[in-house]
């Protein structure tokens, strides 16, 4: 934001500066190798471009222009599971569509991710129904699970930014020579207790009455 | 009236007043019950032997009356198959009925007499195990080959939870895989013919293409289709059987998910036939909100199918373009409803609260920015002259065959017949409207995309019209079983206060009947056949989609083409998955 009031700024003549030092300073970063691919990793997810029902089409509203998905580098979509590294459960996952859920998810190289978005995926939701799996965990590992039906895609959004979260304080190996063999992930948070202060603050809700 | 009587009397005076007994229903459709022998020979009279003939096999599906009291009157019957018949020309429906045995639930198939009774019939097999002699592939169509149980037969559990945990391990997983593998002698197609050799393709069931869980198995000469089997069944979240658990009034949620484009046009049809059992009048205000609200959807619908469409024929940015107007029709849904996509917003009786104060200006607003913003659209995508040279003249078909299939809404007014269940049987008021039914001629892929973008102009017009004359009043209608029930008194006399309470903790009761209702949705006829046993639940609901009719045409619309075009084509016929398996 800009304001109108004027900021005076001072500047104290500093030491001499060496030329070679500032180039060193402007371009190299000290940090760790697993840091750094970690990071890479979390900007550059590649989701698949998979949908089961209703939530896809809230999923696919986050990669346009209102919300956009791109700001997060996610939106290379990809068409198949063996370029994609993130599997997101948009829908109803059935008894029918189980063993074709649980393939496409074999075909995804490691390191691979999977968000499960909306009730019928995280739960059931409210299909306690003959042909409704009870939540895809039942058949497949989930990273983040994002509540809504649908959720909005705003809400996948952070769906996403909370798995890029995990993803930047992920350890894998970084080869089958070096260092430790296992991934190291942190507990996912619990989002009601993060964000309960600010939820308590709320007390005058927004009237439906007006637009 | 005098149609219906008409009908009656010229099916009693051909086979029988003993042979065609006539069933009062709620919905004054006539009703008629046909015994099992004779009831090919009574839909062969009705679609070819008599003047103004029942041209469309609208639905069919069956009733597991078993454990239903209300029935006086009606024949003795386990099973009760129902064929719903439409005619064009009489603008008048009729409604067979046909007794079944439990210990022979079978019927001769009239996929002869009607293509489109070939899913209708599988179907009814998948979920009541009703056997059909003579049809060409018995076998399951929504559940998995490997599944046990019919499960819209009443002995069946509903939830999953009352079944067994539900497990895939990997010797299951190879199993079911297996089970999904295409045998092309089952389906009568030949490896090789002669000098050729066909390559059988499976596009799908994941498919960036089939907008969702959908496969599609092509037998291939070289890249042109000789013939294909469409799998449907990926996305069967037993609405049906749900209805008989929910109460009428919680229900309601589950409609939205049915045509999940269409938010709270899904409530209508529904809302329409709970009204028709319970006898409620809604009010003029109440009208005019749903025609609005349902006219949002429409719009909100065909901008998906827009954006959608011109992806599949290779167009990038379009549908950036539509998805963002999307949004701004939810803006106003959000405003007045508080959902997107699934508002689940209508009430038996009402709407869920008034319109909030400033609704019209969101509206108006809308109104004149979507209509400088069609006018681009059509020079974007429908001007577009790759596109129109990849949508013309492929995908076609004409009006008989539309209607032989139980083509409806915008893709049977693409062959060029000016059908519109909004001007030819006026609900929830439309009559009142002014507005015009864009026709096609040609029935191609190209025709179908213009009718969506012609009438996301409709609609636009008929919403006008509803922000300039909204009508004063309540928005809720005032009879007992509207829902959620009266409150104003409960504090006064312990009559409205006992039956507040049952209504709220138990649901609304409401009379024993049968009633269908369809609407014009916005993929086509959407309808709900409710049969009440005077219970807080359904005794049986069964939901006609549009997509499920429209789906099965695409063996016939593809074949001769190339790959290429069956996304085309897909994408023109604007099914949602939900709304064909639901």
């Amino acid at each position: 934001m800009f304001t109108n009031k004027s900021v005076k700024r001072t500047i104290l003549p500093g030491p001499p500066v060496d030329p070679l030092e500032e180039a060193l300073r402007g371009n190299i970063i000290m940090t760790r190798l697993e840091k750094i691919v970690a990071w890479g990793r979390k900007h550059s997810l590649w989701p698949f471009n998979f949908g089961l029902s209703c939530c896809f089409v809230e999923m696919a509203t986050a990669l346009t222009s209102r919300y956009d998905i791109a700001r997060f580098g996610a939106e290379v979509f990809r068409g198949s599971p063996r370029e994609a590294d993130l599997m997101v459960i948009a829908g109803t996952p059935f008894i029918k569509t189980a063993p074709l859920i649980l393939r496409l998810y074999e075909q995804m190289m490691e390191p691979r991710w999977v968000i499960s978005m909306g009730s019928c995926a995280n739960s059931g939701g409210m299909y306690d129904i003959y042909s409704v799996i009870q939540g895809v965990d039942k058949i497949l590992p989930v990273d983040v699970y994002v509540p809504g039906c649908p959720p909005s895609p705003g809400a996948f959004l952070e769906g996403l930014n909370l798995l890029m979260e995990s993803i930047g304080t992920e350890r894998r190996p970084l080869s089958h020579m070096i260092g430790p063999q296992e991934v190291f992930k942190t507990p996912p948070p619990s989002m009601r207790d993060r964000k309960r202060r600010q939820r308590q603050q709320a007390t005058v809700l927004r009237s439906p009455d007006k637009v | 009236m005098s149609q219906q009587t008409d009908i009656i009397s010229v099916l009693q005076n051909r086979f029988g007043r003993d042979r065609v007994t006539v069933q009062p229903v709620c919905d004054t459709v006539p009703t008629v019950w046909v015994t099992k022998n004779r009831i090919r020979e009574v839909l062969g009279f009705l679609k070819t032997g008599i003047e103004k003939p029942f041209v469309m096999l609208f639905d069919m599906t069956v009733i597991d009356e078993r454990l239903r009291e209300n029935r006086t009157g009606q024949p003795d019957s386990d099973f009760t198959v129902v064929y719903y018949l439409i005619s064009l020309d009489r603008n008048a429906d009729v409604r067979l009925k046909v007794a079944l045995d439990e210990r022979q639930a079978a019927l001769p198939s009239i996929v002869d007499i009607w293509p489109s009774a070939d899913w209708y019939e599988r179907e009814a097999w998948d979920m009541f195990g009703i056997d059909f002699d003579g049809h060409p592939h018995m076998r399951r169509i929504l559940l998995p080959q490997t599944w046990t149980g019919h499960p819209l037969r009443k002995e069946h559990p509903a939830r999953a939870t009352e079944m067994a945990y539900f497990q895939l391990p990997p010797e299951k997983q190879a199993q079911e895989e297996e089970a999904l593998r295409f045998d092309p002698e089952e389906w009568g197609m030949k490896r090789e013919d002669g000098n050729t050799d066909t390559m059988f393709l499976n596009l799908g069931p994941q498919h960036p293409g089939t907008h969702g869980l959908l496969r599609l198995v092509l037998q291939l000469d070289g890249e042109e289709i000789v013939d294909a089997v469409p799998e449907i069944g990926f996305h069967h979240r037993g609405a049906e059987k749900m209805a008989e658990r929910q109460t009428w009034h919680t229900y309601i949620p589950y409609t939205d998910r049915v045509d999940y484009l269409g938010g709270v046009m899904n409530n209508l049809p529904y809302l329409l036939a709970v009204e028709k059992l319970a006898g409620i009048q809604v009010p003029d205000r109440v009208k005019v909100i749903r025609i609005m609200m349902a006219e949002l959807y429409r719009i909100a619908s065909h901008l998906v199918f827009y954006g959608t469409f011109s992806q599949d024929v290779g167009m990038m940015s379009p549908v950036f373009y539509m998805f963002t107007d999307r949004e701004r029709v939810f803006d106003i849904t959000t405003a007045i409803t508080g959902g997107r996509m699934h508002p689940m917003w209508f009430r038996i009786g009402g709407v869920a609260q008034d319109l909030p104060e400033g609704w019209d200006g969101l509206v108006r607003d809308f109104l004149t920015y979507m209509d400088g913003r069609l006018r681009e659209y059509e020079s974007l995508v429908l001007k577009n002259r790759i596109l129109r040279k990849r949508t013309r003249g492929i995908g076609t078909y004409d009006v008989n065959e539309a209607l032989d299939w139980g083509v409806t809404g915008p893709n049977l007014r693409a062959c060029g017949l000016e059908w519109d269940l909004r001007k030819k049987r006026p609900y929830s008021g439309y009559e009142q409207f002014e507005f015009d039914i864009p026709i096609g001629s040609r029935g191609d892929v190209y025709d179908r995309a213009v009718m969506r973008a012609e009438e996301i102009r409709q609609s636009l017009r008929i919403i006008g019209q509803c922000v300039d004359n909204m009508p004063a009043g309540s928005h809720k209608a005032d009879h007992p079983l509207a829902m959620p029930p009266r409150k104003e008194r409960t504090l006064h006399d312990i009559e409205t206060l006992i039956t507040h309470f049952l209504a709220v903790s138990w649901g609304p009761v409401i009379p024993p009947g049968e009633a269908m209702c369809f609407i014009e949705a916005t993929k086509g006829w959407n309808g709900y056949y409710l049969v009440s046993d005077g219970g807080i639940h359904s005794y049986r609901t069964r939901i006609r989609t549009p997509s499920f009719a429209h789906l099965q045409t695409l063996p016939g619309l593809i074949r001769g083409l190339m790959v290429p075009d069956v996304l085309a084509i897909l994408g023109s016929i604007d099914y949602v998955l939900a709304d064909v398996d639901r």
